[in-house]
């Protein structure tokens, strides 16, 4: 069970090396079926999470939750989508047609080119990146530019309102998001994902960084856009932001999109502060695998949880909260971390 | 404490989120409804006189009375309740002196057509059986009537008889 993955993938190197062939196309055909996978993962996850989303709504609202489509409601997300696949793309008169089509396709690709270098087990990670944390960051911020395109293009002035908004809001979070996640670069001394879950063997790093972990959490709520800072999308005032102009499919990425940046902010909040794919307790004949799988998914839990609690903030609480109270608290945290760090070495009881 | 509203916030939903559930599983389960409940109407023939009260009571004119005169007595022949301008105020059931028309708890009116949504309550052969009763009700009468009227007559005749013959002993 542990290598299952990594077998599999091992498998087919050999398969294709006794097959003769050169070894960059074997190369090139491992990666591309890794990457397959991934993209398979991601997919079925997302599907999955929409679902979980309703049911955990409904749930927390006293509620059933979808339950008519498949059993105990599970392919509503399948019927949804294939609904939303039969609508018509309507594009408004005076919008900028490329780039407002674009957008819908690009917003997929900076969470899959993410999940590129995030390990989901022992092994198992397509790119092991010595600079993994900045790639993460730095691509998962890319898709500001890409809702900007989204709004811009629509040309219509709650897309515009809502696109300024989702610039003001992640530009200003990946503040303390970047600065929480130093304290645990400067514990470990290393920007490798993989570097950064074997270095949790002993303590996890939420017991070492919780402030930092509560910074992260957050952020990353603000970061997908989620209650309560889901002002990108403030239905009662500026209908659905920059999606306001998309119809059917156009609207389903963005929406679907939404969840792959939930697991995205999970699984990085999981590598990071929950200690990855390592086992709490000694309990390693779980697979490496579930165990991150189930530390995502509890962080995915208390991001729902959360959402469903509270109330849409206004945006100069919003604005005021991270500059105010997040980014200073993460400098200190920053701080404090490196003194901490530089005593224990120091002294080294 | 700062954000001791946001735990206890948390600690209410999480606690919605492990409790009962309210919801009713509509088509398979159903909430009681309250006696008074006014749903699709139901019209009971052998009670109903064809006084015209319901009509008159109906603010939107929504039931149409047909009645017949049969050997002197009045028959309905046709209770045509036009359901989609019915408003459910339940005055017809207020004005009726018999309960021939009442309410029943069933909500459920849609129709696939339009012309489907107004309810024929009176069968022809309702019709037929009471216009039939009613003849042979009138028939057995006016039998027991004649028969009556020859029993008495031969009752005066042999009163007549014995009053002739008690004077004649006389």
């Amino acid at each position: 069970m542990e290598n299952i993955f990594v077998n599999a993938a091992g498998g087919i190197r050999n398969l294709l090396e006794s097959a003769g062939l050169p070894g960059l196309a074997v190369d090139l055909i491992v990666l591309t079926v890794i990457f397959v996978a991934i993209l398979v993962f991601v997919l079925l996850n997302v599907l999955w999470l929409v679902y979980m989303e309703r049911k955990v709504s409904a749930f927390i609202q006293c509620r059933i939750g979808p339950n008519r489509v498949g059993p105990m409601g599970l392919f509503q997300t399948i019927a949804d989508t294939v609904k939303l696949i039969s609508k018509e793309i309507i594009i408004p008169k005076n919008t900028n047609k490329k780039l407002f089509l674009l957008a819908p396709v690009m917003i997929f690709m900076p969470p899959m080119a993410v999940f590129a270098v995030t390990p989901f087990g022992k092994g198992m990670v397509a790119l092991d990146l010595n600079i993994g944390v900045y790639y993460f960051v730095a691509l998962a911020s890319l898709s500001t530019v890409i809702i900007w395109t989204a709004g811009w293009t629509s040309n219509n002035k709650y897309s515009l309102l809502g696109s300024m908004r989702v610039v003001a809001q992640m530009v200003s979070y990946e503040v303390p998001l970047l600065l929480s996640i130093v304290g645990v670069v400067l514990l470990t001394g290393t920007l490798n994902l993989t570097g950064i879950i074997t270095s949790q063997q002993s303590v996890w790093f939420i017991f070492l960084q919780p402030l930092a972990f509560l910074i992260y959490l957050i952020a990353a709520v603000a970061e997908t856009n989620r209650t309560p800072f889901d002002l990108v999308e403030g239905e009662s005032e500026i209908i659905t932001g920059p999606f306001t102009e998309y119809s059917g499919m156009g609207f389903a990425f963005f929406f679907l999109a939404e969840y792959a940046n939930v697991l995205l902010v999970s699984m990085l909040a999981s590598i990071l502060f929950l200690g990855g794919w390592l086992a709490p307790f000694g309990l390693t004949f779980i697979p490496s695998w579930i165990w991150l799988l189930l530390k995502v998914y509890l962080m995915i839990f208390i991001l729902m949880w959360l959402r469903w609690t509270y109330p849409r903030i206004r945006i100069d609480q919003m604005m005021a909260f991270c500059w105010k109270v997040l980014v200073p608290l993460a400098i200190v945290n920053i701080f404090v971390t490196g003194i901490g760090k530089y005593l224990y070495e120091s002294v080294r009881w | 404490m700062f954000g001791k509203g946001l735990l206890k916030g948390l600690k209410i939903t999480i606690g919605r989120f492990f409790g009962k559930k309210s919801t009713v599983q509509y088509p398979e389960k159903r909430l009681p409804l309250p006696d008074r409940f006014y749903g699709k109407p139901d019209f009971h023939y052998d009670k109903c006189i064809a006084c015209n009260l319901c009509v008159n009571a109906c603010p939107n004119k929504v039931i149409t009375l047909g009645t017949d005169t049969v050997e002197k007595k009045k028959v309905v022949t046709g209770y045509h309740f036009d359901q989609q301008y019915c408003l459910f105020c339940g005055l017809c059931e207020e004005a009726c002196p018999k309960d021939a028309i009442t309410f029943t708890d069933d909500f459920e009116l849609t129709t696939y057509d339009r012309n489907t949504i107004g309810i024929e309550f009176v069968k022809q052969e309702q019709v037929d059986n009471k216009i039939k009763e009613i003849k042979q009700a009138a028939a057995e009468k006016a039998a027991a009537e004649k028969a009556a009227a020859e029993t008495k007559v031969q009752t005066e005749n042999t009163d007549k008889e014995q009053t002739t013959n008690k004077e004649g002993g006389a």
